[in-house]
């Protein structure tokens, strides 16, 4: 080696100026390189001496002969190629292995084609190792050629070119006439390990791995082309080939055995699997394809059988599987960014679990018992303690109906929340399907009305503030669901009359909070009237004091007279008619006009109050709503206290009840009253009058009078007497008050309901056509109708034959005209 | 001498030799792979260099060059090298070799 090197240092030692002109003879330089490249490849370089190299080539190329130094190299390292490194790869070629198809016919075990394919991967990572290190070594030793010669005559670079080499020489090769390719054997080897791979066996991924980076840094041809590498163009159609069919048969199979948890937590699985693959055995480059094709075999495509599998997302919301509805959710989430799978089914589920609710409840509150159904028949007036029970049963259904809705949305937000990952799409699907069960239900506004109303009455006593605000939020939240905001309005209003009148209501404060998140939730002219109920209730308890003010400054402390608390109330925001519970509106309106009796000391207080209050407004109307009232009266029964001596009772009854036992005040002990008497006397309506003279009478606990005959139902021609002989262990009585239930509305109340709320819907909707037409002066026929419903829409959902109608009774009135030569049907406004 | 130390020997052709820093040698990419160990050529293993083509001027200058270099690195304005004349042709040429 040194006598080599001492050779080449003799002949070419330059003289000390003008290095190019120095005589190089080119056979000589190149033997010398040529001697040490064997070197290279046979790894001894350590003897060499990198600058004695560098400068032969480095001459060489200066003398201008750089492509024939390319050319030699180039020959050279095929010659090398071709002859040793492709001799010590087929050696370890085994018969089996070279056989394309071996794989359904081959005899060997597995494992045995394992070892000899693991022996093969190892012996070509070898080789293409070593060809990459000695390579490396010659395009430094060769730098000079690199960069001016190749370069300026543009030759893909000495490494580029041996790499091309490699590619031609060891992989594209026969490895004899009528076989396969290094590069096919490679290909089925590597297909065949992992495919063992999934199969659970071991392999070792480095060896595989180290094979796709030789793969990855050949490419289709010397221009290097990013995406023509070998890896791409050969290997991953073929990988990506391979692992669909694997995929789409385990799906197959899969589907058919085992249940929809299961396959989600298998597929779920072998995306991990696979992208675990890629890291380490494959390249991460396939990562996003091989995804794909797992995606799409095991998901996509199966996606809509998974969710209606017997065991699917119908059983796991049934179950409350929230893990494997959040893997349903991944899975999905993958393939497809709208879940529109999902979605379709998760609304299927929750319309199917609202429509059972809904139907629940109509038939809890249309099945009653028959006995009351009997009792119905008869009318109101028969037995209202049965009627009384069938609404109950209605009310009860009402409530269940809130708290199965509350509890199917809890339900569904919780499952969302730890299953769906809070994903917005579903959120709103969700929701959408919650208000179209609600608004399915055509009572949904009352009953929503009637939860609040129950929770303001009962509910929130004994609750902490936080759970108030709790059972607050989730009838609002209810209540952004309904799209008839008008009729839970006026359902509303009538629940909240009643308490207010009746002091029902368990604590004002909470009623503010409601209303003031009404306001928050659905503006301020919803809550305009609302707002307004209360004001009166506070005016009305300023001019309750300040009348007993009045009264005490005129300094005549009469023993006798009556003390007059009243609540003034402004006619149009109160819901006065909800009073007049089970008539009909005619009935209504003669009520309302025919004012009872008032025996002269109360009738003194009436007018007394009737003076001051003209006195502070003038110009205002009183009208005397008395069935609204209630009294405290003192009484004394002459046998009631014990051993038969008299005994005072505080009773406290309706005003109706009041006047009925203030007759009795000056009749003779014994003597009796009739039923048609009493109502000549005292003119309040029979329908009111049967239910006050009931409570007096006919329950057990009140029997201030006697009836006769002893029946349970008032009848015409019934006589009453006071009864002496009343007895009661409490110094204070309430009479019960038959009607004032909480409860749902009957049939016919429903009707008139609907009836008003439809009157005042068209009054809203001309209103609306009206204040568009202002603007707009013309307007086509559907713009109008989209307006005037998106107007609307905060408060309901208009119909649009309602708006027709409207629309055509506007024109008959001359608000609007049509235009004759319009294109399309418009209307014009007429100022 | 050790495989890799911090400094390295430059032996010009007539006999010169210039201890200088690996480094700042290497900026020359052919020193770089000549000192390359993971290639192990003569040169790596005896952390010298000698340089058939290079006279003992021209390589002071260039060692001189090497350290010029590492010192501005990272700032502007740098003042010249001073370069005489009578070096400038074969300066050019030892540079174009060592490809610095």
């Amino acid at each position: 080696m040194s006598s080599l090197a001492g050779r080449g240092r003799g002949k070419i030692r330059p003289p000390r100026r003008g290095l190019a002109s120095a005589d190089v003879d080119f056979e000589t330089t190149w033997a010398v390189l040529e001697r040490a490249f064997r070197e290279i490849h046979t790894k001894n370089a350590s003897a060499l001496s990198f600058e004695e190299l560098y400068r032969n080539a480095y001459k060489i190329v200066l003398k201008k002969k750089g492509d024939e130094l390319y050319a030699k190299v180039a020959k050279f390292e095929e010659q090398w190629l071709g002859e040793n490194v492709r001799l010590q790869i087929t050696r370890l070629l085994t018969p089996p292995l070279m056989v394309l198809d071996a794989s359904g016919r081959s005899l060997e075990s597995t494992a045995e084609k394992r070892i000899s394919g693991e022996v093969f991967l190892k012996a070509l990572k070898e080789a293409w190792d070593d060809h990459q290190v000695c390579m490396g070594m010659l395009t430094d030793v060769l730098m000079y050629m690199d960069r001016v010669y190749c370069t300026d005559h543009r030759q893909p670079s000495i490494f580029a070119k041996s790499m091309g080499l490699f590619r031609d020489q060891i992989l594209r090769t026969p490895v004899k006439t009528d076989l396969p390719t290094l590069l096919d054997i490679l290909k089925r080897i590597i297909l065949d390990q992992i495919q063992m791979d999934r199969d659970g066996e071991a392999i070792n991924p480095h060896l595989i791995k180290a094979n796709i980076y030789m793969l990855e840094g050949l490419y289709e041809s010397e221009q290097e082309v990013e995406d023509e590498k070998l890896y791409l163009q050969s290997f991953e159609q073929d990988f990506l080939g391979t692992s669909a069919a694997f995929y789409r048969e385990e799906g197959e199979r899969l589907m058919k055995e085992s249940d929809a948890g299961t396959y989600c937590r298998h597929a779920k699985r072998r995306i991990d699997e696979e992208h675990d693959r890629c890291r380490s055995t494959l390249s991460e480059s396939t990562t996003p394809k091989i995804q794909r094709v797992v995606e799409d075999e095991l998901i996509r495509h199966k996606m809509k059988g998974l969710i209606e599998m017997d065991s699917g997302v119908q059983y796991m919301v049934d179950n409350d599987k929230l893990q494997e509805l959040s893997l349903v959710f991944d899975l999905e989430a993958r393939v497809d960014p709208k879940k529109s799978e999902l979605t379709r089914a998760m609304q299927k589920i929750i319309t199917e679990m609202g429509t059972n609710i809904n139907n629940a409840a109509i038939a809890a509150s249309t099945a009653p018992p028959p006995a009351a159904a009997l009792a119905e028949k008869e009318g109101e007036k028969s037995k209202p303690a049965s009627s009384a029970a069938k609404i109950n049963q209605q009310t009860v259904a009402a409530l269940k109906w809130v708290e199965d809705v509350l509890a199917l949305k809890d339900r569904f937000d919780g499952i969302w929340k730890k299953a769906f990952e809070e994903d917005q799409t579903l959120q709103v699907a969700l929701n959408r399907s919650m208000a179209d069960v609600i608004n399915a239900f055509n009572r949904g506004s009352e009953y929503i009305s009637l939860y609040i109303d129950e929770n303001m009455k009962k509910g929130i006593r004994n609750k902490t503030q936080a759970e108030i605000d709790q059972t607050l939020e989730k009838a609002i939240l209810l209540l952004r669901y309904l799209q008839d905001k008008d009729i839970f309005e006026t359902y509303y209003k009538k629940h909240l009359c009643k308490r207010l009148l009746l002091n029902k209501s368990q604590s004002i404060d909470v009623e503010k909070q409601m209303i003031s998140r009404m306001k928050i939730e659905l503006g301020n002219s919803f809550t305009l009237k609302l707002e307004a109920m209360f004001k009166d209730m506070t005016l009305s308890e300023e001019l309750t004091n300040g009348y007993r003010n009045y009264i005490n400054s005129l300094g005549q402390a009469d023993p006798k007279r009556v003390d007059l608390s009243i609540n003034v109330l402004t006619s149009m925001t109160w819901p006065l008619e909800a009073f007049r519970g089970g008539q009909t509106s005619d009935q209504a309106n003669e009520s309302g006009k025919t004012q009872v009796v008032f025996p002269p000391q109360v009738e003194r207080v009436k007018m007394g109050f009737e003076r001051y209050y003209n006195e502070k407004h003038s110009g205002r109307c009183l009208t005397w709503l008395s069935n609204m009232g209630d009294a405290d009266i003192k009484a004394t029964f002459p046998n009631g206290g014990k051993d038969g001596k008299p005994r005072t009772h505080e009773v406290n009854c309706s005003t109706y009840a009041m006047l009925i036992l203030l007759l009795f005040n000056d009749l003779p002990a014994g003597a009796s009253i009739s039923l048609e008497e009493i109502q000549a006397r005292t003119n309040i309506p029979p329908n009111d009058l049967a239910r006050n003279l009931q409570s007096l009478a006919v329950a057990p606990k009140t029997r201030f009078l006697v009836k006769e005959p002893m029946s349970r139902d008032v009848k015409p021609g019934d006589r009453f007497t006071f009864n002496d002989n009343f007895k009661s262990q409490f110094v204070k009585i309430k009479v019960g008050v038959v009607s004032a239930g909480n409860k749902v509305e009957g049939d016919r109340e429903r009707k008139e309901t609907e009836k008003k709320n439809n009157d005042s819907r068209g009054f809203a909707v001309e209103a609306a056509i009206v204040r568009i037409m202002k603007q707009r002066k013309e307007l086509a026929h559907t713009s109008l109708l989209n307006e005037t419903i998106s107007q609307l829409s905060a408060q309901f959902k208009p119909d649009v034959a309602m708006i027709k109608k409207k629309v055509e009774s506007l024109i008959e009135r001359e608000y609007l005209e049509r235009i004759d030569d319009a294109p399309v049907p418009s209307y014009r406004y007429l100022a | 001498m050790s495989a890799e130390s911090d400094y390295v020997t430059l032996i010009s052709s007539d006999g010169y030799s210039f201890v200088v820093q690996r480094s700042s040698a290497c900026i020359s990419a052919a020193i770089r792979r000549m000192l390359d160990p993971s290639l192990g050529f003569a040169e790596s293993k005896t952390n010298t260099c000698r340089f058939e083509n290079i006279n003992g001027l021209v390589l002071e200058k260039v060692c001189e060059y090497f350290y010029y270099n590492e010192k501005h690195k990272n700032s502007k304005d740098v003042p010249d090298m001073d370069v005489p004349a009578e070096l400038c042709l074969e300066l050019l040429m030892a540079a174009d070799y060592l490809n610095v």
